[in-house]
């Protein structure tokens, strides 16, 4: 198993009150396979991502990458975890303005202390892969929105993750281009094995994946 | 520094702006620094180049030649001292006027002929000839000559110009060698009854014996003793002027260390996403540190050195004229290191940003 979600809650504070965005949510993502996590606004979907991706601890429950129980980590030993296991594609590309596209992969590998020649020319092919292969040096000034969002798969994909996570990827681009990006991080994710999990809004790309895990407005899973 | 490095590439004019502040205050603090050192040479050069380890003086005078007055029994006390050399020294301020009415400051040093403050042969020789002043080579560029006969202001004695040697400065005017007993008749007219200034002392070695040898010397005869860094503090608005200037510089220092500080505290808030991002693929607190704080140190070294090589270059002009000013390499360097620590220390309100950082921020639009 490569993502495991137990019994996962998280409450944040509200006033003099706590509020349950995540409700004792259960989710288990086997290598190679692709969910898309779906449900209305309000329902958790992006606070699940943030806990799978080791960016924010639940408040109770356990979160196993790849065999490791990330609750028992502290902070430093999350963020290498996450670095080295686990590939995120954002809502917005979330390129870095002065790095050029080339950059933008690589410094996931510098992040992670391995940027060497292997890797640049991983970096590389990877661009080619995503067709970027004539914008490798351009910056996200020069970029149309569908090819920074692919700049981001790239990045996403520069560890080889065991666990892909993806918050609403498309959201910002045409139908055309949106379905593009999908169909490349889809494919690119099968490749890898990653378990993937894809947040996606209602009636989403969820013909695309392999199942869907949809979450009711009070943060629990109703399948 | 991988994302840092390319930050300043990328917003150069922001980062141009900001150094070119830094330089400004590199600039004023490296000049200070040399109006300073130049300040304090016009001061006190002159004792500083005398060869005397302490000065004994009356108690209570706190280095000042003008409210010291010892005599030849106090002399006595300090002649049979093991390892201390004893000397007596005259020491006052006069003006004179040459032949063509020209004014002049002096200060005006009587020593005995076999003083251990006259090392020179050619001092010596002069000292033991007739009356007459050994001036500042300074003075020889203001159209004074061997063999001018000047004139004291108060006692209207004249006495003749001996010769020109470096004998630096004393309360910012030209220090001029007399004989003892020329000073005492300068100073006391016919009723020195063999009083002088201070005793000049020169102890060799700096053990607590000789320590407790100068104290007991000193309680003997009742007279006080300053090493000679301490009798600085007697030169004529000395304590004053190295105090401003220590204002002046700790002020522009602390006014870099708070726009450093504020820039890259501003700087860090717009990167806060940025900074989520790489924390998010996998950059510890560390790393985002190293980068953040290279950056700050690449803009702050570079900044400083170019202000402070400008305003050597322009101290080098500024000495040649009549500003007192002296460039020395160790307070360049130490206003530059300064600079740097101080500006470092202002962006620990930054650092401490960073480190708060949350990698969930990631999950936010950056573009």
């Amino acid at each position: 198993m490569s993502l495991e979600l137990d019994q996962i809650t998280v409450t944040v504070p509200d006033g003099p009150e706590t509020r349950t965005i995540l409700d004792t949510v259960t989710l288990r993502v086997e290598a190679g396979e692709t969910v898309a996590v779906t449900g209305p606004s309000g329902s958790g979907k992006s606070t699940l991502l943030a806990v799978a991706g080791l960016l924010q601890r639940p408040t109770a429950g356990r979160v196993r990458i790849a065999g490791t129980d990330a609750s028992a980590l502290g902070d430093r030993a999350r963020t290498r975890l996450r670095g080295a296991t686990i590939g995120i594609v954002y809502q917005a590309a979330n390129l870095l303005p002065s790095l050029t596209a080339r950059q933008q992969v690589e410094v996931a590998a510098h992040a992670n202390g391995r940027l060497d020649r292997a890797a640049r020319s991983r970096a590389e092919e990877l661009l080619v892969r995503v067709g970027l292969a004539d914008r490798i040096d351009a910056r996200p000034e020069a970029l149309s929105g569908g090819e920074r969002q692919r700049v981001a798969v790239a990045r996403a994909l520069m560890m080889e993750p065991r666990v892909l996570l993806a918050d609403e990827p498309t959201s910002a681009l045409d139908a055309a281009r949106g379905e593009a990006v999908m169909d490349l991080l889809l494919e690119e994710a099968r490749r890898l094995g990653a378990a993937t999990l894809v947040v996606s809004h209602e009636g989403g790309h969820t013909r695309l994946v392999d199942r869907e895990f949809r979450l009711d407005p009070a943060g629990t899973s109703v399948r | 520094m991988y994302v840092a490095l390319r930050d300043l590439r990328a917003a150069r004019g922001r980062f141009v702006l900001v150094g070119l502040v830094i330089s400004l205050v590199a600039l004023l603090t490296t000049l200070l620094s040399g109006l300073a050192a130049g300040l304090v040479d016009d001061g006190i050069s002159g004792l500083r180049r005398l060869p005397l380890t302490h000065l004994a003086m009356e108690d209570g005078s706190d280095g000042t030649f003008s409210r010291s007055t010892l005599t030849d029994d106090d002399l006595a006390s300090w002649e049979d001292v093991d390892g201390v050399e004893a000397t007596p020294l005259g020491a006052s301020f006069v003006n004179a006027k040459d032949g063509d009415g020209t004014s002049v400051s002096l200060a005006l040093f009587g020593v005995t002929e076999d003083s251990f403050l006259a090392p020179r042969p050619e001092a010596r020789a002069a000292l033991a000839g007739p009356d007459g002043l050994v001036l500042s080579d300074e003075l020889e560029g203001q159209g004074i000559e061997v063999g001018d006969e000047l004139t004291l202001a108060g006692s209207d004695v004249t006495v003749p110009v001996l010769g020109f040697t470096y004998t630096g400065s004393y309360g910012h005017v030209p220090i001029a060698f007399t004989q003892l007993d020329t000073w005492r008749h300068l100073f006391y007219g016919d009723g020195a009854r063999g009083r002088f200034s201070a005793i000049a002392l020169h102890a060799s070695g700096t053990g607590d014996d000789v320590a407790a040898a100068l104290d007991r010397a000193a309680r003997e005869s009742g007279t006080e003793v300053l090493t000679k860094e301490e009798a600085y503090a007697g030169s004529p608005g000395y304590t004053g002027e190295t105090q401003t200037m220590t204002l002046i510089r700790g002020f522009l220092l602390a006014i870099s260390a708070l726009m450093v500080g504020s820039f890259f505290t501003v700087w860090t808030i717009q990167r806060a996403k940025q900074i989520a991002l790489l924390k998010a693929l996998g950059g510890t607190t560390a790393y985002v540190l190293r980068d953040a704080l290279g950056q700050m140190a690449v803009v702050l070294l570079a900044a400083t050195v170019v202000g402070a090589g400008v305003a050597v270059v322009l101290g080098l002009a500024i000495q040649r004229s009549d500003v007192p000013f002296r460039l020395e390499v160790a307070p360049v360097l130490g206003s530059i290191a300064l600079l740097m620590t101080l500006g470092l220390a202002g962006c620990l309100v930054a650092v401490r940003r960073i480190t708060r950082v949350d990698p969930a921020g990631a999950l936010r639009s950056i573009d």
